[in-house]
């Protein structure tokens, strides 16, 4: 009986072992998954999600030179993401962003008014063009009156060599399959029929843009046809000719929110942690950026304005 | 006794022997086992679990939001991996080192290997339902369904790792 006792004691001193070594497994294991899903964790709190729409808007997540860019798959991930969230009430955009791809830009308007939440654009330093058109389809925008916003228009713009290539005695032979096959090449002058013709992708482009803009801020076309000269203008401005709802930052769109779902907002920002590979990525590109700048530099009649840089 | 002897009576010596583990000792065993995991072992979990699952109004809400969030679902999917693997390691590695676990040691009942030597394989495989994918979910269905119409009263998984739970009886 006593062997049996001692027995059954030494059982329980091995199980208790055995489970004292599993649940350290077991918290280093939650401790390490936890890290992974820190992100994810994140995202649960807060019932306003901030997403951010920083640099140039377009449809891939090209790294150039360690810029900042704002891919449309991302955002619209982000917003769909926010729309899903039953704790999420509002969406604010932060916009600091000079435009972007037409396409781009309209996935993530679409998807803003696709969402049922509350969308508030705050717009930072610049929100033209793209930026723009993204800021209109948020039930209210927000923006600072020293914001540069507006510039409602469309560019195409490319460098052309064919001078170049005639002073070094390059020719460029031409062999197409369809008459405007290579419309835009750079190695060739433009004809005054193809300009017509890419004059008129614009003005389509830009009809598009103008009508966009005019049902999102329930504007008549024609005034925002008069504003649609690709003209930037200042947040105080803006407001002046309806582009803009009320003048402010960050504080003047959460109290915005507040005022409107009669809610404590707890901000939440959607973005996407970098990665060790990016944020590598990025060290390597902006060193050669600015190895590369510099070259440039020394080569060129650079001018310098009173340190005030000026986007288009 | 000694009244039987006095008495001129032959009975048989007390004697045990091993037979199938009563499957009502079994459950409840089973029941504390599931216990001391939930309350030990996935304890560390807690945390992660209670960030990790919004607050929703209920079930379609729920799916809805899974549905969207497919890295999401992914990753919750990764965590409810890992903490069956560590179940599964409870079950195997107390039951081959001791023949037991703590909930068996509690009712007195333990694991027999068919073959001489117990090897770990066969205590992996007969915790296989353990883990939460396909086709060991099969298993919630078919091995209670063994359990309770094969003449031993071994699991389909028992059977398949060549162990079986028994228990002593005193005659």
């Amino acid at each position: 009986m006593k062997m049996k006792k001692e027995d059954r004691k030494g059982r329980w001193h091995t199980a208790i072992k055995i489970l004292i070594v599993l649940f350290v497994i077991s918290f280093v294991a939650s401790w390490f998954l936890s890290i992974f899903m820190e992100d994810d964790f994140r995202m649960q709190e807060g019932n306003v999600a901030v997403i951010p729409i920083k640099g140039i808007i377009i449809t891939e997540n090209y790294n150039v030179f360690g810029q900042e860019v704002a891919d449309s798959p991302t955002i619209v991930n982000f917003i769909e993401q926010a729309d899903k969230n039953p704790q999420i009430k509002a969406i604010i955009f932060e916009i600091n962003s000079p435009g972007g791809a037409p396409v781009a830009t309209d996935e993530i308007a679409s998807a803003i008014e696709r969402t049922n939440k509350t969308t508030v654009a705050w717009i930072r330093e610049m929100g033209t063009s793209a930026g723009y058109w993204i800021a209109s389809s948020c039930d209210t925008i927000v923006a600072s009156r020293m914001s540069t916003t507006g510039s409602i228009g469309a560019t195409i713009a490319y460098l052309e060599f064919s001078g170049l290539l005639k002073d070094y005695n390059i020719t460029y032979q031409r062999l197409i399959a369809g008459r405007y096959k290579d419309i835009g090449s750079p190695f060739k002058a433009v004809s005054e029929e193809e300009r017509m013709l890419l004059q008129k992708y614009l003005d389509r482009l830009h009809g598009y843009f103008i009508s966009s803009v005019a049902e999102n801020r329930g504007l008549p076309e024609e005034r925002i046809r008069e504003l649609a000269t690709g003209m930037i203008y200042l947040g105080e401005e803006a407001k002046e000719l309806g582009l803009v709802d009320v003048l402010g930052g960050k504080r003047e769109a959460v109290g915005l929110i507040e005022h409107k779902l009669n809610i404590t907002a707890e901000l939440v920002e959607y973005k996407k942690e970098p990665t060790l590979a990016d944020i590598l990525g990025g060290v390597f590109s902006r060193q050669s950026f600015f190895v590369g700048k510099g070259i440039g530099n020394s080569l060129m009649d650079a001018r310098q304005f009173s340190g005030i840089e000026v986007w288009t | 006794m000694d009244i039987m002897k006095k008495r001129g009576l032959k009975l048989p010596k007390e004697g045990t022997f091993t037979g199938p583990a009563l499957v009502w000792k079994r459950l409840l065993a089973f029941l504390a086992d599931l216990l001391i995991i939930n309350l030990v072992l996935f304890f560390p979990f807690k945390r992660i679990l209670q960030k990790a699952i919004p607050e929703f109004g209920d079930y379609s809400e729920a799916y809805n939001y899974l549905a969207a969030n497919q890295g999401y679902t992914a990753t919750l999917t990764v965590v409810s991996f890992v903490m069956a693997l560590l179940a599964l390691t409870y079950f195997a590695s107390m039951e081959y080192k001791i023949r037991q676990t703590p909930g068996k040691i509690l009712f007195n009942i333990r694991v027999m290997s068919d073959v001489k030597e117990g090897a770990i394989w066969q205590f992996v495989v007969r915790n296989m339902f353990i883990i939460p994918i396909f086709p060991f979910v099969l298993l919630w269905i078919i091995d209670p369904l063994f359990l309770f119409f094969t003449k031993t009263n071994q699991r389909l998984s028992e059977i398949l790792s060549k162990t079986k739970t028994v228990q002593n009886y005193i005659v």
